[in-house]
């Protein structure tokens, strides 16, 4: 049996050290808010936070994860990045078909949270991994830029 | 005897010893003569055995005991084609002349060497003459296993023949003329082979022995990591002094403080072999990952060890080419620090790169995918750079395997070109200039 940190809350559960931290999140927890995309983090639908910073679950074998705090969309919004972020993604209506919307949440929320103004290039800098194909790309930027101006 | 045969006798004499003088000259020093001190033959040394398998594997039966040998000469790498039965040959190695294939070494009687006998396979490892007397091209390692001993050999040989055969005839080699005449390379071994058994060195430890002939007479790490002459053969002078081999560049590993491993912890060292991985030093990837995957993290701890001794004992050659240390972390902000004039290599690097790697080059992820430290981003050729972008890579870590996609067929070679200019300007000493040309150029080198 292995544990867990995430949102807060310590997780117990059985999962060899190489499985990916996502198959663990969906498969063994049933926390299945994350997603995925790809399976070799080059879409950031699986996108969670490792002590604050984004990472992709696909490719992070849960025995390499050790004593780091996780958070995945359904804690982001404890944060106050990741509550602004989400108040701007539903006064935006950023999502479209939202399969990889909570990728970019997650990926927005550390943005904010290490960069608290971010100017275009940081935005491009932070969420260019991170791929719709809806092509919500011109909200998702609107609904960044107008968390980081709610105080 | 008229004078003009005198002239012409005298002539010949005067051209064999100058041709015998270049000879000398370009042959060099033996793998382990920088080493001073009486050697002696292995039966007259008083010292712990440096043949043979480690003790824990002194009683089993020749097949394991081969099998292990087999590991650690690392023969599984080059006899296995990508995606092909294991020993059953067909990798090509693009050099400049041509491709060469290796060969089928399961025991198939009629395409593998099922029809060897203990001699015809001595001859072939120490001598480089395969079983119909036909020359072997030294892409297959012989003037390092020369030095194996015949009870060694002969126990890779019983560990072969007891795999499966495999009918399996690899594709026939391109090598124009004269590349393709191969009795031609009768001189070239008489000149480059020393065809001699190991011998050890009193002056040295028994450790520092041991050493010695797994990392010459097995693991063969001169094959890559020492510089070529003229003629192709290994270059002693600079030995271990990092060279291009197969479009990769394997790396200084001379005792050189700044650019080679003379400032690495034996731990480090230690752990750089066994695990591919030491912390803030890099990740093995390319061929040194195979070498790593298939040989040394199967290799006893005892081993790994006196390799390690033997290494650090090499002399210091520097690499003018490189830094004199690898630079620092990148600054947080992707506003700051190297390549902020290239766009195009940035643009890549924030999509596909920046979520495993981070901005300053130490992984949000695991250590294992940190670039800050290692000599492939501080390389201002950006060799090894490119083919990581080029291949992926996969690394058995202790928590499992890590990887990396291969985006060779994902972006073009003028894309692979700027990410990798772009890499080594931000996370190295110097950023590389390579256009897409060289990448054209380092995807044929690739063996395949």
């Amino acid at each position: 049996m292995a544990t867990l940190k995430i949102n807060g809350e310590q997780k117990t559960f059985d999962a060899a050290d190489d499985t990916p931290l996502l198959w663990v999140l969906r498969d063994v927890l049933g926390m299945t808010g994350t997603k995925f995309g790809c399976g070799i983090a080059q879409c950031g639908a699986c996108t969670v936070h490792l002590d604050g910073k984004a990472v992709r679950s696909c490719v992070l074998p849960v025995g390499a994860v050790k004593d780091r705090a996780i958070t995945t969309i359904e804690g982001v919004g404890d944060s106050t990045a990741g509550a602004k972020v989400q108040k701007a993604w539903l006064d935006l209506e950023v999502i479209q078909c939202g399969y990889c919307q909570s990728g970019q949440i997650m990926s927005a929320a550390a943005l904010l949270a290490a960069t608290p103004k971010p100017d275009d290039a940081d935005i491009d800098a932070a969420m260019a991994g991170n791929i719709c194909r809806c092509g919500t790309y011109v909200r998702i930027r609107a609904a960044i830029k107008r968390a980081a101006s709610e105080g | 005897m008229s004078g003009v045969r005198r002239v012409l006798g005298v002539g010949a004499v005067a051209a064999a010893v100058v041709a015998a003088g270049v000879a000398w000259w370009l042959r060099g020093p033996g793998p382990t003569a920088f080493a001073e001190g009486p050697t002696v033959a292995l039966a007259d040394y008083r010292g712990t055995n440096p043949t043979g398998v480690p003790a824990a594997l002194a009683q089993a039966s020749l097949v394991e005991r081969g099998e292990y040998l087999a590991r650690a000469a690392d023969c599984m790498v080059c006899h296995t084609a990508k995606g092909g039965k294991e020993f059953a040959g067909g990798l090509a190695f693009a050099l400049p002349f041509g491709t060469l294939y290796s060969t089928n070494i399961t025991p198939d009687k009629d395409t593998g060497i099922g029809g060897y006998s203990n001699q015809d396979f001595l001859n072939a490892l120490h001598r480089g003459v395969r079983k119909d007397g036909a020359r072997l091209y030294p892409a297959m390692s012989y003037t390092s296993y020369t030095y194996m001993t015949d009870a060694d050999a002969l126990a890779i040989k019983a560990y072969l023949f007891s795999l499966p055969p495999v009918r399996a005839t690899p594709p026939a080699n391109t090598l124009g003329f004269p590349f393709n005449q191969r009795w031609a390379m009768g001189f070239w071994s008489a000149v480059f082979n020393a065809d001699t058994r190991f011998e050890p060195n009193t002056a040295k430890s028994p450790e520092w022995n041991r050493g010695a002939y797994l990392a010459e007479a097995l693991a063969h790490c001169g094959e890559c990591h020492t510089p070529r002459n003229i003629a192709f053969a290994m270059d002693n002078r600079a030995k271990f002094a990092g060279a291009v081999t197969g479009g990769w560049r394997a790396f200084n590993i001379s005792s050189d403080s700044s650019t080679g491993v003379g400032a690495w912890r034996e731990e480090e060292l230690v752990s750089y072999l066994s695990t591919g991985h030491a912390a803030g030093r890099g990740t093995a990837s390319g061929p040194m990952g195979e070498a790593v995957d298939h040989s040394f993290s199967r290799m006893a701890p005892e081993d790994i060890r006196a390799m390690v001794v033997y290494l650090k004992s090499v002399p210091a050659v520097a690499s003018s080419d490189l830094p004199a240390a690898p630079a620092p972390a990148a600054p947080a902000s992707h506003k700051e620090g190297g390549g902020a004039a290239l766009a195009q290599g940035k643009k890549i690097f924030e999509g596909a790169c920046a979520s495993c790697h981070g901005w300053t080059g130490e992984s949000p992820v695991s250590p294992f995918a940190t670039i800050t430290g290692s000599w492939a981003v501080n390389d201002p050729a950006a060799t090894n750079v490119a083919q990581i972008v080029i291949s992926g890579t996969a690394r058995h870590t202790p928590q499992g395997v890590l990887s990396m996609p291969a985006f060779g067929k994902i972006y073009s070679d003028t894309e692979i070109a700027a990410v990798a200019n772009y890499v080594t300007a931000r996370f190295g000493a110097k950023g590389a200039q390579l256009t897409e040309k060289d990448i054209v150029s380092l995807r044929k080198q690739a063996a395949e």
